[in-house]
């Protein structure tokens, strides 16, 4: 009895393993298959339905966000004026997103304004929320804005038994960028171009901010990645794009201000249509920061940025209160950006309730919880879009 | 062929549960482990159920020995129509096998006497007795003598080789116990009998033979056979709401084995109007849970391995009442304060989801050969779905009685019962229903006039999906309002037949 039971039990695993085998090979190859279909399948259902619900909502109000949008900047959607911008372009980023347009809305609404401009953030990995983010994209097109997107090629979140060319993950950070330009990372860089290229809409694309700073993302020099990895990375990245037909994209070049030597690290004007940076005053919230006014942090990098000649982008814009006055901050930084930075075409407001990137407490970037500082933001907003 | 359907619905058990635990699926994280607890309860019945069809069994007939003589008891309780005695005496007269049957009659009526002789029955006056049937059973037995006792339920008619099929199981002398079939006569004559008889196909016919197989089948609904002495050797036949299954699981701790024939020997009757099928299925839940709660503890350490589990499932089972409630929940709290258990994609969900859904009801499907009547019996059991999900109060309601240990509340018999009955049958689907239409009406208001654009276009998925999800379940409430609807307006052809046992 309990010899056959033993037999019984063997024959099942023997089995379960074997059949295991071919079902998990199964579902992996159908599951990619599958998820494409579906997901494809999916996301025109969705598109229809949000546009028949958008309609609906348009016609029961009266209008829509992205008519009063289209009324403002007339040419917003067309790519090659977006190249070459004539006036000041207002966008924010939310920490809500990208599950959320609540606080985005909330922010529009006190501000009493429309951005042209949405910004997000997406690392790269295997996961479903690494993958091009359709939803977001088209619901900010829908509603008649340009997203913005920081793409960051956080590389150890991809799985080793899936990607068996890439390096155990505590080596992968190490040279990142030279293992990029080699193509180690295609398999995702294609695959996210693709759906972008099927996106058709312009975006901004702001591939490997900061990547000059030592202190910041693990794509920065610390780790071994030089300015020419970067620059073979950047373009080895703009060409898969290329080829994938995600002409859409407009490059968004985005080095750290304060670190020395950021000009070695531009790829070239053929692969770049802007430069973007962070203009965030920490006050003094941390030992290294100081209370910083906008010329203290361009006025010097001004110089060789502009010899670019490329439109600059301020893709993080905003102060803490803490070690002096935001009010203050912000009009010496509408003062400065109307006189000395022509340069400058598009301002994005950082709407971070909880930034908890610095250590020791989130720190809560938003105009919203500074007295004061929301009606000078809109009064300038508001003399941004007559000109 | 089974086996290897099971076992690659294993993987797709695994592929799935490795995906949905996952930190970042996690939404309200209350609301996350209560559908994650409703799913492993609903994954853990299917992951049983696909064990035991692996051990489908059918017994050899063997022939009875001729001196096997039964004693077939039939109670009879106020209330019950005459001719339905008529009908079930005058069959059992035409059992081929030696037997006597005696009438237990606390009825007090000429008329039933009279029809016990003419069929010639000894009719055994037994008055205020304990319990629904097992008082006077137990009456019954000190006063007879045959080794083997048949309880028939007066609603079933056998077939004359009842007993022929049945008895010579009995040659093995460790079984104490045979159970067959049911089938029933009506199910076609309302949508309540179809969907009451489609409820009991599947157990009749595949889980009750694997349950053969694994040496765990029980007595259950109507017409086991039982060997005087086992019966002896419990002190008699069980009480409660579920007597037959706690005399099983007492025959079973005390060491006796158990027969499941899968042959048709006698045709029943099911509900036909909604008020005495949710009656019933209200008993049975609070019955059900009671033999979990008292009888099995009792019986456990005496229970094989396998015995514990079944009864464990089966006494598990009414616990989709609570279930259905948490997946009818999700969809309503979503429509009422925007909370949601868990972020997942709909087209992950699909893909994760659909290799169980789809080996699932491919097993079901093919174990669907071992119907007792395939030909009738076959298909997607729809109406008995529907509404068992849309009875979900009962069930909950019999699972909330059992534990806070209050007795079913008397309910009059379907015949007094059908005028006015509407709105107590139908109340919570109506209920129900109507929160949900308003709801939808608010979220429809609210998206077009009330909330950011921005916030409308993102959530355009989640909202129509779970509005669509919350109008399912209305539709399933539909059905139970249909049945509800049709007791009031069409009076039961044989609403004198019916009673609640």
């Amino acid at each position: 009895m309990t010899r056959r039971r033993v037999e019984i039990a063997a024959l099942f695993l023997g089995w379960f393993l074997a059949l295991g085998f071919i079902s998990r090979a199964l579902f992996t190859a159908s599951s990619s298959i599958t998820y494409t279909r579906i997901s494809s399948a999916l996301h025109s259902v969705g598109r229809d339905a949000s546009a028949v619900e958008g309609n609906m909502v348009r016609r029961a109000r009266g209008g829509a966000r992205r008519d009063r949008l289209k009324e403002l900047f007339p040419n917003l959607h067309d790519p090659a004026a977006l190249k070459n911008p004539a006036g000041l372009l207002w966008g924010a980023f939310d920490g809500g997103f990208p599950q959320s347009m609540e606080g985005f809305a909330d922010l529009e609404q006190q501000m009493e304004t429309t951005f042209p401009l949405v910004s997000l953030y997406q690392a790269w990995g295997d996961l479903p929320e690494n993958q091009f983010p359709t939803s977001m994209m088209e619901t900010i097109a829908e509603i008649g804005s340009i997203p913005i997107i920081s793409w960051e090629p956080w590389v150890t979140t991809f799985d080793r038994e899936v990607r068996t060319n890439l390096a155990p993950v505590e080596r992968r950070e190490f040279g990142s960028l030279a293992a990029i330009a080699r193509g180690d990372y295609d398999f995702h860089i294609v695959r996210w171009a693709e759906e972008a290229a099927a996106y058709k809409k312009p975006f901004f694309i702001r591939f490997a901010h900061e990547m000059n700073d030592p202190y910041r993302y693990p794509w920065g020099p610390q780790n071994g990645n030089r300015a020419e990895d970067f620059i073979a990375a950047w373009r080895h990245v703009h060409l898969l794009f290329e080829k994938k037909g995600a002409a859409n994209a407009i490059w968004v070049w985005s080095p750290h201000l304060s670190m020395p030597w950021l000009e070695y690290y531009y790829p070239g004007p053929d692969v770049v249509d802007w430069i973007g940076f962070g203009v965030l005053n920490y006050g003094t919230v941390a030992s290294w920061s100081r209370w910083w006014n906008v010329d203290d942090m361009l006025e010097r990098p001004y110089v060789p940025l502009s010899s670019f000649k490329k439109p600059m982008m301020i893709t993080e814009f905003g102060t803490l209160p803490t070690g002096g006055d935001p009010r203050a901050w912000i009009t010496g930084a509408r003062v400065a950006f109307e006189s000395r930075y022509p340069e400058v075409h598009a301002i994005v407001l950082y709407n971070q309730t909880h930034d908890d990137t610095l250590g020791g407490g989130a720190l809560n970037w938003s105009p919203l919880a500074m007295p004061g500082t929301v009606q000078l933001l809109s009064a300038w907003m508001a003399s941004a879009r007559i000109r | 062929m089974l086996g290897a359907l099971v076992i690659l619905a294993l993987h797709a058990v695994l592929y799935f549960f490795f995906w949905w635990f996952r930190r970042e699926h996690v939404g309200i994280p209350v609301l996350f482990a209560l559908l994650s607890a409703a799913m492993l309860y609903g994954v853990g019945r299917m992951l049983v159920g696909w064990y035991n069809v692996l051990f489908i069994a059918q017994p050899a007939w063997i022939a009875p020995s001729p001196a096997a003589v039964t004693a077939i008891f039939i109670t009879a309780t106020p209330g019950e129509p005459a001719a339905m005695f008529d009908e079930t005496l005058a069959a059992a007269a035409c059992i081929t096998s030696p037997h006597t049957t005696y009438l237990l009659d606390d009825t007090r009526d000429p008329e039933i006497a009279r029809i016990a002789e003419r069929h010639g029955a000894v009719r055994l006056e037994l008055i205020g007795l304990p319990g629904a049937k097992a008082g006077k059973i137990n009456a019954a037995l000190a006063l007879t003598n045959e080794e083997f006792i048949l309880v028939l339920d007066p609603d079933h008619v056998p077939h004359p080789e009842f007993l022929e099929r049945v008895l010579g199981q009995f040659h093995d002398e460790g079984i104490g116990f045979v159970q067959v079939a049911q089938a029933y006569g009506n199910s076609e004559r309302s949508f309540v009998a179809g969907a009451a008889a489609e409820q009991t196909y599947a157990f009749y016919g595949p889980t009750l033979q694997g349950m053969y197989g694994l040496g765990t089948s029980v007595v259950i609904g109507a017409n086991g056979t039982f060997r005087r002495s086992a019966l002896a050797s419990i002190g008699g036949h069980g009480l409660g709401l579920a007597e037959d299954l706690i005399t099983a699981i007492r025959l079973h701790a005390a060491g006796w084995r158990s027969v499941y024939v899968p042959e048709i020997v006698s045709y029943g009757r099911v509900p036909e109007d909604l008020g005495s099928f949710a009656q019933q299925q209200l008993k049975w839940s609070r019955g059900v849970w009671e033999m979990l709660l008292t009888e099995y503890p009792r019986a456990f350490s005496r229970l094989t391995p396998l015995q514990r589990l079944s009864y464990f499932m089966i006494g598990t089972y009414y616990a989709f009442g609570l279930t259905t409630a948490i997946y009818l929940a999700i969809p309503l709290l979503y429509l009422s304060f925007g909370w949601l258990p868990a972020s997942v994609g709909p087209a992950e969900y699909l893909q994760h989801a659909a290799p169980l859904g789809l080996f699932g009801i491919f097993i079901y499907l093919f174990s669907e050969r071992f119907l007792c009547d395939p030909t009738r019996e076959r298909g997607f059991h729809l109406r008995g779905f529907l509404l068992k999900l849309g009875l979900w109060p009962v069930y909950l309601k019999g699972t909330l009685l059992a534990f806070l240990r209050i007795d079913v509340p008397y309910i009059a018999t379907a015949k007094e019962a059908r005028t006015g009955s509407f709105w107590r049958l139908a109340r919570v689907q109506l209920i129900g229903i109507t929160a949900t239409l308003g709801l939808a009406a608010n979220m429809i208001h609210e998206r077009l006039y009330q909330l950011p654009e921005s916030h409308v276009r993102l959530t355009t998925g989640v909202a129509w999906g779970m509005l669509s999800f919350a109008l399912i379940h209305a539709a399933f409430a539909s059905s139970v309002i249909y049945a509800a609807w049709r007791a009031t307006r069409v009076k039961p052809r044989q609403a004198e037949g019916m009673t609640v046992r």
